[in-house]
Order: C-alpha cells, then structure tokens, then sequence
C-alpha cells in the first residue's frame, strides 16, 4: 500500500468530523485520489457533503470540479458484518444459522461501539478494493477509544485464537453429530473448565457458542487479518495524526491523554489543531472595556467571550508541546449554510497550508 | 414528583458533561454512589480526589464513588458471594478462561449490571455499603445505551443454571421503574444534539420506557433567542479593532446557533421523557473562571427539581 492515510484524533465535540470532510475535499481538489472514512453516527457528514453514505465508498462531486477525486463511506456496524459474513460464508444455508446464532447477534452489539476497531477493518478493506488511492482520511471516535485497537491489540486475537475457542467448537461439531465421539477430543483440563462452565450457563448455551464460533471462523478470521494489516499501516512512518483541540479544558486533557497513548506507542502526531481558536486580541480588548455600561445579556455575552478567549490560550499552551506543529483554525463561517462545501474546502485548505509550513520544533 | 429511582443511568455523547451531572445528582443527607466506567473521564479529580479504585470511596460528604474493574467484580462475585474461591483462582482466573471473558461479548458489561445489582440490594449486608441511590456515569453514547437492552439480549441466548438465575435479577432489576431509570444529557451542538435524538428513542425502546429527563448542559436559553443582537452589545463592538470586533460577532453567532438548536431539540422531543427537559445554563455566562467544583455545585442547584424534592 502506498497510500497515505490521515487519522484526526481528539475528545468529542472539537470538530474532527467537519476538518475531516474539510482536509478530504481539499487533499482531492490539489489533484490526488482522497478516500474519507466517517464513522458520523450523526448524519453532519451526509449534510455537509451533500449526499446519502453507507458503508460502501461512493463518490462525492466536487464543486468546481476538480482534477483528483473523493470517495466517502461511513461505519456501519451492523452493514458491514452482515456483508463479510455473505462474504465469507459462500454457503447460503450455513450462512443463515450465522446470521441467526445469538452470539453472532451479541458480537454485532459489541462490535457496534467498537468503532476503533471497525475502523481499521474498513481501512485494510479500502486498501484491498482500491490499491490506488493516494489518500484515506480517517474521522474516529473521541478520546482513547479510537485508538485502543493499537493498544490492546490481544484483545480480538486472544478471543479467535484461545484454547477454550477450539475446545468448544468440538463440542458443538460433537453435540450436532458433525464431529464424532466427544469424549476423543478432550484431554487435560479441558473436561474440567467445559465441565465448570455447563454448570455456569447450561450445555445448550456452550453448543451455541461453538456453533458460533465454527461457522463464523472464516468471517472472524478474515477480520482479524484486516486488523493486523491496518495494525501495520497505522504504524508505519506514513501515516499522518492530527490531535484537534478546542477551547475546552477537558479537550485540552483528552488531548494529552492521547498524545501520552501515542508516545507509548511510539508514535506521535504531526501537528495539533486548535480548532475554534479565539484571537488573544478580543480578551485584552473586552478586559480595557470592563466598565462599560451592559445589560444583563449583554454582560453574559461578554463573560463568555472572555472565559473562551482565556480558556482557547490556556488550551494552546498546555498543547503546544504535544507536537511539532501548531495549526489554529478560527470559527468557520458558512458550514450551516447553503455553500457548505465550500466553507468546507476553504477550512481544508487552511488546514493543509498550516500542515505545509515548517515545523516550530 | 417522586424520587429518583435507586439506580439512573446518565447517558450521552462524550464530552457533554455526564461526569459533572452525575456528580451534582446528589441530594442532600443522601448517600449516592457513582459508578464509573469510562477511561477518560474521573469524578475524583472533580473534588480534588484521586481517581476511585472498584471500592467504593466516599469522595466528598454524601457523594461516593467507585470505578468498574472487570477482574475486581469478577473476583467480588465468585469468592465473596459465591465462597468459590478455588473454582476462581482455577477456572475463572485461569489464563485459559481470562483471555476469552476478556474478549467475549457482553460479559464485562454483565458484571457491571450484575455490580449495580450488588450495590443496590446485598452490598448493605455483605460489605456495610449502603446507598440511597447509583448514579451510572455509563461510557458514551453507544457503548452506554447498549447496557440497557443486554439483560433481555442474554436471556435469549438459552442459558440455564446459574447463570440464568444471574440474568433473571438483573431482567427484574432493570424492568422496575422505581429501580433503575435513566437520563439522558445533551448539549446544545449540532451533533450531540443528532446523537440525542437518536438516544432518547433508543432508551425508550430498550429499557421498555421513556428516559426521566432530558438535561441540555450549557445550556444558552438564560439570554433569550439572540435573534437581535442587543445595543449595548453593539455599541461596545464598535470600540474594539476590526481583528476583536469579528471574533465577537463570531462568538455572538455561535451563542445565537446554540439557542436556536436548543429550542429545536425542546420541540423534537416534547413528551419522549417522563418529566421534560431540563436546561442546565452554561456557567461561563455567569460565573468567572469557574472551576469544576463551582459548576457541579450550580449543576446541583439546576437538577434539584428532579431528585423530588428533597434537596
């Protein structure tokens, strides 16, 4: 794979999903083939770029058009499983008791939340159907959890390659009459630890269980190989992480929690986004005008203005080490409007300018 | 209006203040236990506490707190209250086992609901904990809302023994309403406010009935709709640069785009709670430079009407 892929990082509510969509249309209008990957349970994305997304890519027109070109997919938890169990599971009668099967079910609920993780399937899948794309900008979900994948990587691997996991799958293939004789396949403890969880949650739960796990391996196994690609990819050198913050304390933690999670990871981020940032200027301005005669609104407002303003230069500082680069973005104009898609490309376009300038460290 | 029923959960989007509404859900002469269990967000830290371990700590008068550890209940449940302390170390602690509970679906998220169980019946007995009320400080949205429907998903999964007995508890406890309830809290966003939309429905239809309210944190409402930028306001803009006098008016549009939303979110879910929606105001309007303390205490002056009362 040579394409670059750009992940935004940062707490909720800081503007991830809008830079994404923003730095995507930019990236394409300077020419380059951009994917952008939305995991959007709002549908902000779908409004800003105009139409309908799923979980397969579509394309997104660009207004002027432009020389590169842009595909936009969004998460769907529930979609893509059901697609890579069709995909797997050519026989369409075995398929059918995986759809059905409850842990197939619970695993889809779990895998619901676990955005991180679908995410990165999603992104080794991209790179599967479209080897030529030159750039995949990936939206995440706020905080740690976005890239707890890279920091627990066992988790998924312990669950499909486990010992019970092949202890269980044998008894359901003996309890369905599709193994053999049960008591040939079980040796040392395993009788023991079966034995001990039948008492905890009864026989007829463990078949289904194995069930589970022997009709889904292909599609649990294909995802855990997409994983491990995506894994690769995110750590090697290319890949480009962008920590957004805005004038929000707890953004500002959120923000060097995950910077200190990079770190251990060893890997960091190119630049910091203080996105929304307010000018210096306005709180000295409205601190020299402290007196001036206000009604009770107008009093709020301006305590307000000022908390931001004091607030945006405390979160620049205690950000400002998280990176080599420190890009601002003021408030955009227009991206509730009519021309939001090119409010949108005007606010990538900042974004990639700040991205191009030299480092300060 | 009734009281609160002993466990609520507080539901919504990361970064719209659960932690801080969990914290002022307290009234007073209550004991309340906040159950945390989120990665980034601590209640200790609010109260200049450390971070809570999977005990309970009384973190300030009345307001205790504990922070969910899979091993810590897994370890409470088998060798406490089942006296199973060798099946635990061998079976359930067993490398074998702890791989796959660790990975498995649903099962950390039974144990939490399982704890909530504990803390809101036996706890008083076994472990001298008594608590007028669990406030869940639930992980975000999704992960959140999916606590709700787990018991009634598990008991489809055909399990017997004692397990099954496990689940029918936690089916009781989450189907009575003066047992468990749940909040949902929003901000006056754009996409909080979509996530919310989405949310209250979905609460509605896992737990079997409406949310008790819905806060909108940061709330604007306090200085009216902004729909005419008030005079004094614009004689002042017109003393500052041109540079100031635009982030102003920025600042003025962000405020005017949050009122606007907030009256579109009280529209859209009029009678989907049980008792309304309830504005929480943002205290950057009418404090300076407050510090976590300061808002959780005018949090707790804003939901007293919800705790029936009694605050």
């Amino acid at each position: 794979v040579t394409a670059r892929i750009h992940v935004l990082l940062g707490a909720g509510g800081v503007g991830k999903t809008t830079l994404a969509a923003g730095y995507a249309i930019a990236l394409a209008r300077s020419g380059r083939r951009v994917g952008l990957l939305g995991i959007d349970p709002a549908r902000r994305l779908q409004t800003a770029l105009g139409l309908p997304l799923t979980d397969r890519a579509a394309r997104v027109a660009l207004d002027p058009p432009a020389p590169g070109s842009l595909d936009a997919a969004l998460l769907g938890p529930a979609e893509m499983l059901r697609r890579w169990a069709t995909e797997a599971c050519p026989d369409s009668s075995a398929r059918d008791r995986l759809l059905k099967n409850v842990f197939f079910h619970a695993l889809s609920e779990r895998l619901a939340t676990a955005n991180d993780v679908l995410a990165a399937i999603r992104l080794a899948e991209w790179f599967e159907r479209d080897p030529s794309l030159d750039d995949l900008v990936v939206d995440t979900a706020p905080g740690l959890n976005a890239i707890e994948f890279l920091r627990r990587p066992e988790s998924l691997a312990a669950f499909l390659e486990g010992p019970l996991v092949v202890w269980l799958r044998r008894l359901a293939q003996a309890e369905t009459g599709r193994g053999g004789v049960m008591g040939g396949f079980f040796r040392g403890m395993a009788p023991r630890v079966l034995g001990g969880l039948a008492r905890l949650g009864g026989t007829g739960m463990l078949v289904e269980l194995g069930d589970f796990l022997a009709l889904g391996e292909p599609v649990l196994e294909r995802m855990a190989q997409r994983l491990a690609a995506a894994q690769r990819f995110l750590r090697d050198g290319r890949t480009e992480i962008l920590l957004v913050t805005t004038a929000r304390a707890d953004a500002a933690a959120v923000a060097q929690q995950i910077a200190a999670a990079l770190g251990d990871l060893g890997l960091s981020p190119r630049a910091v986004v203080q996105n929304h940032a307010l000018p210096a200027a306005l709180g000295a301005e409205l601190a020299a005008l402290a007196g001036a005669p206000l009604g009770p609104v107008g009093a709020a407002v301006v305590r307000y203005a000022r908390a931001e303003v004091e607030l945006s230069a405390r979160v620049a500082a205690a950000s400002a080490h998280l990176a080599p680069r420190v890009i601002t973005l003021p408030v955009s104009r227009g991206l509730d409007g009519d021309r939001r898609l090119a409010a949108l490309a005007s606010l990538g376009e900042a974004l990639s300018a700040g991205l191009a300038d030299p480092p300060a460290m | 209006m009734t009281a609160l029923p002993r466990i609520v959960f507080v539901l919504g989007k990361g970064g719209v203040g659960r932690t801080s509404v969990s914290a002022a859900l307290v009234a007073r002469g209550e004991r309340v236990l906040v159950a945390e269990w989120t990665v980034a967000e601590a209640i200790g830290p609010l109260f200049g506490a450390p971070r809570a371990g999977p005990d309970p700590v009384e973190i300030t008068p009345g307001l205790w707190a504990a922070n969910y550890r899979l091993d810590a209940t897994l370890r409470n449940y088998f060798v406490d209250h089942l006296h199973l302390p060798r099946f635990y170390r061998h079976v359930i602690d067993g490398p074998l086992l702890r791989k796959l509970i660790d990975a498995a679906p649903g099962i950390a998220e039974m144990m939490f609901l399982g704890n909530l169980w504990y803390f809101t019946t036996i706890a008083a007995e076994e472990a001298d904990l008594h608590f007028d009320r669990v406030i869940v400080d639930a992980p975000a949205t999704g992960h959140g809302a999916s606590l709700l429907d787990l018991p009634a998903t598990l008991s489809s999964v055909g399990a017997t023994g004692l397990l099954a007995f496990e689940v029918g508890r936690v089916v009781t406890m989450m189907n009575d309403p003066a047992w468990t309830g749940a909040i949902a809290v929003a901000l006056p966003e754009e996409l909080a406010i979509e996530e919310t939309l989405e949310l209250v429905p979905r609460i509605t239809r896992d737990l079997g009935r409406k949310p008790l309210a819905l806060l909108v944190n940061r709330s604007v409402a306090s200085l009216g709709d902004l729909e005419e930028p008030p005079a004094d306001l614009e004689a002042l803009a017109a003393q500052l640069s041109p540079a100031a006098r635009d982030a102003l008016a920025l600042e003025l549009m962000e405020l005017r785009a949050r009122a606007r939303r907030e009256r579109a979110l009280r529209e859209a879910v009029v009678g989907a709670t049980e008792r309304g929606v309830l504005a929480l105001t943002d205290q950057l309007l009418a404090l300076d430079s407050p510090g976590a303390r300061d808002v959780v205490r005018a949090l707790a002056g804003e939901v007293a009407p919800l705790l029936g009362g009694s605050a």
